[in-house]
């Protein structure tokens, strides 16, 4: 059995949780999302300590860079730096558009850079992309203890 | 002549002494006010003493054409520095209100989308207001953004053929060119040193307007340039519903309109980024038109270091 899909969202704008959730309501890949909101909780969610402890790791991180401080730019840096985390996958989804934002996410890791839409119907397909892209088309790393290879069968 | 001047730097008075080597003439001191006006000379009987009042309150002399020279140079620099500062601030501003602005406007239709008809009359009405706020602000911002873009191509300026510009900025605007059937008249044009994606926005605003504005006769738009005391003159003229002279002076400032919404769309910063660009290029811009007889808007540009008509042809 496909296990669902897990995604960590670390963005500390509560709006902007609450738009990804309603986006990924009632779709065909019923991920499981899950929010932090600093860089510190989201290095401690994957590392799986303190109050994370029994939690999954993810196997899509949706991150945003204006985090307060330290900024989304910086925990990308060290996710990517750390063996047993680099695998993870990152889709860098913020507000910026500037040149300067995509090309350093890019250098350190990123697995891509999405705009947030300013637009609802965009905002909401934009996320929808995100996921049926990363769980309907995209090979996945294996996830420990785990026997599915990737997730596209779930679109078969 | 020789002569002298002393300014401490913060300092409250400043002072220039004049005709300090004269033989035979005393040194002449005058204070300078803070607007720069003079005040009657006094001499100064005992130049020693002078000279050591100078050095006591670290003064330094120089000469008066140094000082004023410094003085421009300084409030040049402080010209600079608030252009500076007022774009950066555009540009800051422009970007951080985009952030809680998307809030209120993605908010405001997922309010809509899902509480439309289930509220009252009022309420429907209420929440498309704000949505229609929120999207205009959006557009404003965006609008504000551009204009503070401009001169800030790392690209530097290159010799930029305005021909080429013109024929991508005609397939820019081929639908609606096509759509109000329009005919656009091109005289050859000479190549110029700016930044292409510049030069592309400015033909692009002033073309684009004059098929916007058009009258009720098809639209005709001439695109000219002439050689006038080391400027290229360009001229766009239309055949268009023309702009009364009291309303000339206002159309290049950012944000301003003629006409309501309903007439013709656009936010008022076409103009305002056309006119952002020929400046920073030390040109100029400016309107010549009446209302019901169509309008021609005419920019200069330098003509050095650029190739002329005569050499291209």
């Amino acid at each position: 059995m496909t296990p669902v899909p897990e995604i960590l969202v670390v963005d500390d704008n509560p709006g902007d949780v609450n738009l990804v959730r309603e986006s990924l309501t009632g779709t065909f890949y019923e991920s499981r999302v899950h929010t932090v909101s600093d860089v510190t909780s989201a290095l401690e969610y994957l590392n799986r300590e303190g109050k994370y402890k029994t939690t999954v790791r993810p196997d899509l991180v949706i991150l945003d860079l204006k985090l307060s401080m330290p900024s989304g730019h910086s925990f990308l840096a060290k996710l990517k730096s750390e063996p047993e985390l680099r695998s993870i996958p990152v889709v860098v989804f913020s507000s910026s558009k500037a040149t300067a934002d995509i090309t350093r996410s890019y250098e350190l890791g990123a697995n891509s850079y999405v705009s947030k839409p300013a637009d609802l119907k965009r905002f909401f397909s934009a996320v929808r992309a995100i996921e049926e892209f990363w769980f309907g088309y995209a090979s996945l790393p294996l996830r420990e203890n785990d026997e599915r290879s990737h997730y596209s069968h779930a679109a078969d | 002549m020789a002569s002298a001047e002393t300014c401490k730097p913060g300092h409250k008075s400043r002072f220039l002494i004049l005709q300090e080597d004269e033989p035979g003439k005393d040194p002449l001191v005058q204070e300078v006010a803070y607007d720069g006006s003079l005040s009657p000379g006094q001499p100064v009987r005992n130049p020693e003493k002078l000279q050591h009042w100078l050095s006591s309150n670290h003064l330094c002399p120089c000469e008066p054409r140094q000082y004023a020279e410094r003085e421009l140079a300084h409030k040049l620099e402080e010209l600079a520095r608030s252009n500076l500062e007022l774009e950066q601030f555009a540009y800051v501003a422009s970007h951080d209100l985009r952030e809680p602005l998307r809030m209120v406007a993605t908010y405001t239709q997922l309010l809509a989308e899902r509480y439309r008809g289930k509220l009252d009359k009022n309420a429907d009405q209420y929440i498309e207001y704000a949505t229609d706020g929120a999207l205009r602000m959006q557009a404003l911002i965006q609008d504000l953004l551009a204009l503070s873009r401009v001169g800030r191509e790392s690209a530097s300026s290159q010799p930029v053929d305005c021909n080429c510009i013109i024929a991508e900025v005609v397939r820019d605007l081929e639908p609606a060119i096509s759509e109000s059937e329009a005919v656009i008249q091109c005289g050859t044009l000479p190549t110029v040193r700016a930044h292409p994606t510049e030069m592309r926005r400015l033909f692009q605003n002033l073309i684009g307007n004059a098929l916007k504005f058009r009258g009720k006769e098809r639209s005709v738009v001439r695109v000219q340039a002439a050689l006038e005391g080391g400027y290229w003159c360009f001229s766009v003229t239309d055949n268009g519903i023309g702009i009364a002279a009291e309303c000339q002076a206002g159309i290049f400032k950012i944000f301003e309109r003629l006409h309501t919404r309903a007439e013709y769309p656009g936010n008022g910063i076409g103009l305002a980024i056309c006119q952002k660009i020929v400046e920073q290029y030390e040109g100029r811009i400016w309107v010549e038109s009446r209302p019901g007889s169509g309008a021609t808007f005419r920019f200069t540009l330098p003509a050095r270091g650029a190739e002329s008509l005569e050499s291209q042809a």
